[in-house]
């Protein structure tokens, strides 16, 4: 009697554990703020883009060469972003921490914006295009650019520490403003961020 | 007979059938198709044969590899890359040691334990990732990858796990980048590495190598270490040559295949049970292939191709490290099969101990796996030479000494720059018209770049 309870009991057993596991293997989605944290590899994120822009542009437009160029020009500077090297161990997409710089600079007020190196041939491209196809007057006249006072650029660097399953990674972003009309550095700024992976030794 | 009884056999027979058909094939045997493909120089039809061990594993980390490898033959850079960054992420997930894995091992195959690839496998992606990214002109994410296997290399720690030709071609890129510190630093490296490794791969520091510290020493006006290491070198007439106006051409030579592991089937002593047990283990039953010699004609004038990496000897040794570790696993196994099938017997009679002995017999097979789309070695030149086009032609000479093969390329050198032609060989390029190829291309012709230092 015992022995058929078993019989049957054994293989729901089994199949209840086989749906749990397999139940178990579909990914679960959470929507989170896009402000939120997410620290899931250690490696460069979001975060780091959005953090970085913000502080460092915050201390780019509280120095003394934006009102040395107000009172000196009577205008706002107009700046450019130029290219912001990746010198690291990881694949950093500096494109979206380049976006971070131009969002965090257009949202202050303090300074004027121009299209970079990339986005310029599209828009001349265009302006080349209503020269043959638009009326006189909704047609934009070439050679009426703005062209930039200053350029904002830089590097991203690491230093890895790593032994055993941990790994501590220094990250230092150093950008420059430089005037183009001088070739002078106005502002030099730095931001670090230190951060500890540790890999466990052992798995399931 | 009852029905039962007959059903329960005809169940058993059929298990038998299945798992004999199924469960004998080792990875060398699934990746045989791919590896004849790449013999006859025909690196698409290998690819295609590749890509269909990704639809069962897809984050493979040795299937990666090869599609990986085979993608950039083919000239895919970008998909090249992506399969390897597959392999990357899965190498460093796969970082912990599995406990279920390691218990499945001890019942099945060592097959049961996900493939993470020898070190110097580990290291070779990062090279070819950075090979891909430079053939795409992103010579910023090349230098990630430089120093994602430095990250990894020195997080070994141990001399004997460096791979001295990544340090090498480290050194190469960084001077391609302007870094001339950080090269001299990559070359001293390669060349400690060289020395510390020689036991594996037996190569001595190429003479190659032995030149491009000794010119960086003297760029960097380094000459208490210049000296020293000319000494080191026996290089006491040596003198760095005046480049002034002068480009440089880097030629990137992977010769052959890398040999393919096989199963060696043996019996051997197990004292717990008294008695002999049949295992089978990876071996290399072949010895080295004895390549065709390769030389750059530019002009008229000859060039040595010299052997930088020598891909045979180290899977060998890596093997030859592992291999007591493997036969202990495998006895092992063998010794708990034997009782699973002595306790299946006494449990279920002669049928029982029957598909016992089935399955046990089906599942032991030795792990072939490798990255076995790997030339059996590199081989690399670097030539100075004047501004224009440049007529190069890299033979491969057969044994007689005639020359078997020629890859013409023409390439414009400029002054200040680096060229690099990259050329991947197995066979003479077939002379008949192919059947349907992919990509477009019956033999991928060498890649030629050419990278002027990026102004910081």
């Amino acid at each position: 009697m015992q022995s058929l309870k078993l019989g049957r009991v054994i293989p729901v057993v089994a199949l209840s554990a086989f749906l749990a596991f397999t139940a178990g293997c579909n990914p679960t989605v959470s929507r989170v703020d896009s402000n939120a944290v997410t620290d899931l590899s250690g490696k460069w994120n979001d975060t780091d883009s959005r953090l970085v822009s913000r502080e460092m542009i915050d201390d780019v437009l509280s120095r003394r060469w934006l009102s040395k160029f107000n009172r000196s020009k009577g205008k706002v500077p107009t700046v450019i972003v130029g290219t912001v090297r990746n010198l690291s161990h990881e694949h950093i997409n500096t494109r979206t921490f380049i976006r971070d710089l131009e969002k965090e600079l257009i949202n202050s007020g303090e300074v004027e914006f121009v299209a970079s190196a990339s986005e310029r041939d599209e828009v001349r491209s265009e302006r080349r295009d209503q020269d043959l196809n638009a009326s006189e007057a909704t047609r934009k006249a070439m050679g009426n650019e703005a062209g930039a006072d200053f350029m904002l650029k830089g590097t991203i660097n690491t230093i890895v520490d790593a032994a055993g399953g941990s790994q501590a990674r220094f990250y230092q972003i150093d950008l420059t403003l430089i005037d183009l009309e001088s070739n002078r550095k106005v502002w030099v700024g730095q931001k670090k961020i230190k951060k500890t992976v540790e890999k466990s030794g052992w798995s399931l | 007979m009852s029905i039962r009884l007959l059903g329960r056999m005809g169940a058993v027979l059929a298990a038998l059938a299945i798992l004999t058909l199924q469960g004998c094939a080792t990875s060398a045997d699934k990746t045989r198709g791919m590896r004849q493909m790449m013999e006859l120089n025909r690196h698409d039809l290998a690819l295609m044969e590749a890509e269909k061990h990704l639809v069962s594993e897809a984050e493979g980390v040795m299937e990666n590899m090869n599609v990986g490898l085979l993608r950039r033959l083919n000239k895919d850079y970008a998909g090249s890359n992506e399969a390897f960054n597959i392999a990357k992420e899965k190498i460093s997930e796969l970082y912990s040691t599995s406990i279920s894995q390691q218990a499945g091992a001890a019942v099945t195959n060592d097959e049961s334990i996900s493939f993470q690839g020898y070190k110097f496998e580990q290291v070779l992606v990062h090279l070819y990732m950075a090979a891909n990214y430079l053939s795409m002109g992103d010579i910023d994410s090349s230098r990630v990858e430089l120093l994602q296997s430095q990250v990894k290399m020195d997080e070994w720690g141990e001399p004997k796990d460096e791979t001295p030709f990544m340090r090498y071609f480290s050194g190469v890129m960084f001077e391609m980048l302007g870094e001339e510190d950080t090269a001299t630093v990559s070359y001293r490296k390669a060349v400690d590495a060289y020395r510390n490794t020689k036991e594996k791969h037996g190569l001595d520091v190429p003479l190659m190598l032995q030149y491009d510290l000794l010119r960086m020493l003297a760029r960097m006006k380094l000459w208490g270490e210049y000296k020293d290491y000319k000494r080191q070198f026996g290089l006491s007439k040596y003198k760095a040559p005046d480049t002034r106006g002068m480009g440089e051409l880097i030629v990137l030579f992977g010769n052959g295949l890398a040999p393919q592991r096989e199963q060696k089937v043996f019996q051997t002593y197990a004292p717990t049970l008294a008695l002999n047990v049949k295992v089978a283990v990876p071996d290399y039953p072949n010895p080295p292939v004895v390549l065709n010699k390769s030389r750059l004609n530019i002009g008229g004038k000859y060039y040595p191709l010299e052997v930088v990496s020598n891909i045979d000897g180290l899977a060998r040794a890596a093997l030859s490290e592992e291999m007591p570790l493997i036969t202990t696993r495998a006895i092992a196994r063998a010794v708990v099969k034997k009782k699973t099938e002595d306790e299946a017997g006494k449990q279920g009679g002669f049928l029982g101990q029957l598909a016992m002995l089935a399955i046990n017999q089906g599942t032991e097979i030795a792990d072939t796996r490798c990255w076995n789309t790997l030339p059996q070695e590199f081989e690399m030149a670097r030539v100075f030479l004047p501004e224009g086009e440049q007529d190069v032609n890299i033979e491969v000479v057969g044994p007689t000494g005639a020359v078997i093969d020629t890859i013409k390329q023409k390439v414009r050198i400029k002054a200040g720059a680096k060229s690099v032609i990259s050329k991947r060989w197995t066979a003479p390029q077939a002379k008949t018209v192919p059947m349907q190829a992919v990509g477009g291309q019956q033999n991928s012709p060498a890649t030629v770049l050419e990278v002027a230092a990026p102004k910081t």
